[in-house]
């Protein structure tokens, strides 16, 4: 059973429909994705999960159980539009956002403490939140987000603002907090990050569901059958096995070879070897930036018709 | 500690903890000071700056003239031969100075009237010295030409100012009330009703719209309800307001001891008794007056009445501006929300003086009942006394009203909290309490 299960979910404002019947399973200690364009519906399915707002329709079920407001402090939430006391002492506002969450004081300093050391944020305790940089603003919210150890971590955008070095910092973070058994729920643009951390993943676009699965299932089925060849040789076309490719503006020395229909790779490959001198070949599966592109251009286009 | 309790602990604290209030809480009283100070200084400035004016006196009765005492702004010569005729001539002859020409005619104890000539301006001031020195000093030789022994103190005895006292009947027999004493309480507190929510009311205003803009709230919101968070902010800044009281009545009661202390020397050595302070010794005497009529009112209903209508006004006014400004970025956009409240409330407090002179009339009964006008009029009112069922009814429609604004409010909130961008309407905020 899924740790979230959110099932047909629907939310209505006055005249658009934001969510129209949205399900989605979230497995304990996975990584998830919550992808989309803009205006898709994926921040009013965060706020429902934390209960910001409220469904028409529908249920959200943590644990098995149906989400109560209690449920709230075993959620962490990082929002895409974030911001902090701009007057309140690091220490203090980490210590208030904890306590919010539930903790007691004395819980609540001890892990304050644990985390600024953590992210050598240690002389910053006493000072005020205005007078930080934007990336170490960045990082108290994540500890403020992360502070009560909720076993559900939603983070929308979590990188926008951090520089590389503070981003890969906090990808560890993130995937230390999954390998300690937390969910984690994750909405982003950015695909390439999707890729390196997300195991499952839900595209909405136009308030549905558009494509789920795993990151694995879902570029096994956008795949198109493109092998890179790496050979010495020019290839010539094979009509009954494949068609060249125009080759990659970057990665020049690889050959792009799409496989006819039916024809499986290791036919293809067999031929090859037998004909031009082989050095390698991988099978090139789509980037997930790929499929969002082309899974949201085509339900447009669908839309439009 | 629960999480309204952490709201409210973190409001009051972000507010009392800043420089800003500080500087505010020492500093407005300072600025009354001034704002008083300034006037009477420069006044002061003005005398002490110009120099003593020459006045030549003639005086044709020849025993009125010694009224007239010179002093650092008037030097006063009686001229003695000269008559009304020549009045101008010699004021000519004096090639300038001279400043002016005090003239006090043979009939002046039938006519009663004395004139002063001068080519310059004749300021004010010198008409007031020589009207007072010359009233007294005319009024006493009158009097002793009568030949009448003792007739001043006779004259004092007589003397009477009619002091109207106005007594209650009540079940529990005469009481007296002290309309003056009463009025003046009672406008006094409905006037700090008026200020707290308004100053205070802006202070909401500015931590709603501050959570908004630096989008600190939805963090907040994902941690407890939008309503504790609205309640809190209302709790923690009424508690600052009651802070910001509480130390300003304070630093009040010092000033006062002190003043009284400083007047209390000048009313034990008497033979340094200047007209100055006689004069404030008498203003004394009538603020004793009113102090002892302000004691004999019966403070208990008064104040529990006054705790209960400032609590009611507070919530109905700060939970309107809590909702109002959730829907708007910036502050300077929560004015077409806000003009309506400040124009209900000014509504309020004119209601409340066109109540003092008569606050049993239907003007009175009515803005004591309507929760908008209520804590204000009321105020007015109750120092008189008012039947118990009126108040009975007002305190429930105020407290029902502003339960019901603060609902509103609260649902109004939720949506405008998360709301950027395009400037909500009054339609729009309709919509959301739906």
């Amino acid at each position: 059973m899924a740790y979230l299960d959110i099932n047909n979910v629907v939310k209505r404002y006055e005249g658009h429909t934001a969510l129209a019947g949205v399900s989605m399973q979230v497995e304990q200690g996975t990584i998830y994705g919550l992808l989309g364009p803009n205006g898709a519906g994926k921040s009013t399915l965060i706020r429902i999960i934390n209960r910001i707002l409220a469904a028409d329709e529908g249920t959200v079920t943590l644990n098995g159980k149906q989400m109560t407001d209690d449920d709230i402090t075993h959620i962490g939430y990082l929002p895409e539009e974030r911001g902090l006391y701009k007057k309140m002492k690091v220490g203090d506002h980490i210590v208030y956002l904890g306590r919010l969450k539930g903790m007691t004081k004395a819980d609540a300093v001890a892990s304050m403490h644990w985390w600024l050391d953590r992210f050598d944020l240690k002389e910053w305790e006493n000072k005020k939140v205005e007078n930080l940089s934007k990336g170490m603003q960045q990082k108290v919210q994540f500890i403020g987000t992360v502070i009560h150890r909720p076993p559900l971590l939603i983070f929308d955008e979590p990188f926008s603002g951090f520089d590389p070095v503070n981003a890969e910092q906090l990808k560890v973070e993130i995937l230390a907090l999954r390998d300690q058994g937390s969910t984690i729920l994750f909405s982003t643009h950015n695909m390439a990050s999707v890729e390196e951390v997300c195991q499952q993943i839900t595209l909405l676009n136009h308030a549905q569901v558009v494509l789920t699965g795993s990151v694995d299932e879902v570029k096994q089925q956008h795949k198109k059958n493109i092998i890179a060849v790496q050979t010495p040789d020019t290839i010539e076309s094979n009509p009954d096995l494949f068609t060249i490719l125009p080759p990659d503006p970057v990665k020049k020395q690889d050959t792009y070879i799409k496989l006819a229909q039916g024809v499986q790779v290791r036919d293809a490959i067999n031929w090859l070897n037998e004909h031009y001198r082989l050095t390698g070949f991988t099978e090139v599966l789509p980037s997930m930036n790929e499929i969002f592109i082309e899974t949201v251009k085509s339900k447009n286009a669908e839309n439009n018709e | 500690m629960n999480k309204l309790g952490l709201i409210i602990a973190r409001e009051y604290m972000s507010i009392v903890g800043r420089k800003s209030f500080i500087v505010m809480t020492l500093g407005m009283p300072l600025l009354f000071i001034i704002i008083m100070a300034v006037p009477i200084g420069l006044a002061y400035l003005n005398d002490k700056g110009s120099d003593t004016q020459q006045i030549a006196v003639i005086d044709e009765t020849g025993r009125y003239a010694s009224a007239l005492h010179s002093d650092d702004m008037y030097n006063f010569v009686a001229i003695n031969g000269d008559t009304v005729a020549n009045a101008r001539e010699f004021y000519n002859k004096a090639n300038g100075s001279l400043d002016a020409i005090v003239i006090i005619p043979h009939n002046v104890d039938s006519t009663g009237a004395v004139n002063i000539y001068s080519e310059g301006t004749i300021t004010p001031a010198l008409v007031m010295t020589v009207r007072n020195a010359l009233t007294d000093t005319i009024e006493t030789a009158h009097l002793a030409e009568l030949g009448i022994p003792n007739l001043q103190q006779m004259v004092d005895k007589a003397h009477v100012n009619v002091d109207v006292r106005s007594i209650k009947w009540s079940e529990a027999g005469e009481q007296e009330s002290s309309t003056d004493a009463a009025m003046g309480l009672g406008f006094m507190l409905s006037f700090i009703t008026y200020m707290f929510v308004l100053m205070y009311g802006a202070m909401i205003m500015n931590s709603v719209i501050e959570e908004k803009t630096n989008r600190i709230v939805e963090v907040v919101v994902s941690s407890c309800r939008p309503f504790q968070l609205m309640l809190g902010k209302i709790i923690g800044v009424g508690l600052v307001g009651l802070t910001q009281m509480a130390i300003w009545i304070v630093m009040l009661a010092v000033v006062g001891m002190v003043a009284g202390s400083a007047f209390g020397i000048s009313n034990v050595s008497p033979d340094v008794v200047s007209p100055e302070a006689l004069a404030s010794a008498k203003d004394m005497g009538a603020i004793e007056s009113i102090m002892r009529q302000t004691l004999s009112i019966n403070y208990t209903p008064i104040i529990i009445s006054f705790v209960l209508y400032f609590i009611g006004g507070y919530l109905l006014y700060s939970s309107l501006f809590a909702g109002f400004s959730s829907a708007v970025d910036q502050p300077s956009d929560a004015s077409q929300f806000t003009t309506p409240i400040i124009l209900i409330m000014v509504i309020a407090v004119y209601a409340g003086i066109a109540c003092m002179n008569n606050p049993t009339g239907p003007t009175a009964v009515w803005c004591s009942m309507i929760p908008f006008t209520s804590p204000v009029v009321m105020m007015v009112r109750i120092p008189f006394g008012v039947p118990t069922w009126q108040l009975v009814l007002s305190l429930a429609l105020l407290i029902g009203t502003a339960l019901l604004i603060t609902w509103f409010a609260a649902r109004i909130y939720r949506r405008g909290i998360l709301h950027y961008g395009q400037k909500a309407s009054f339609k729009d905020l309709f919509k959301w309490i739906k």
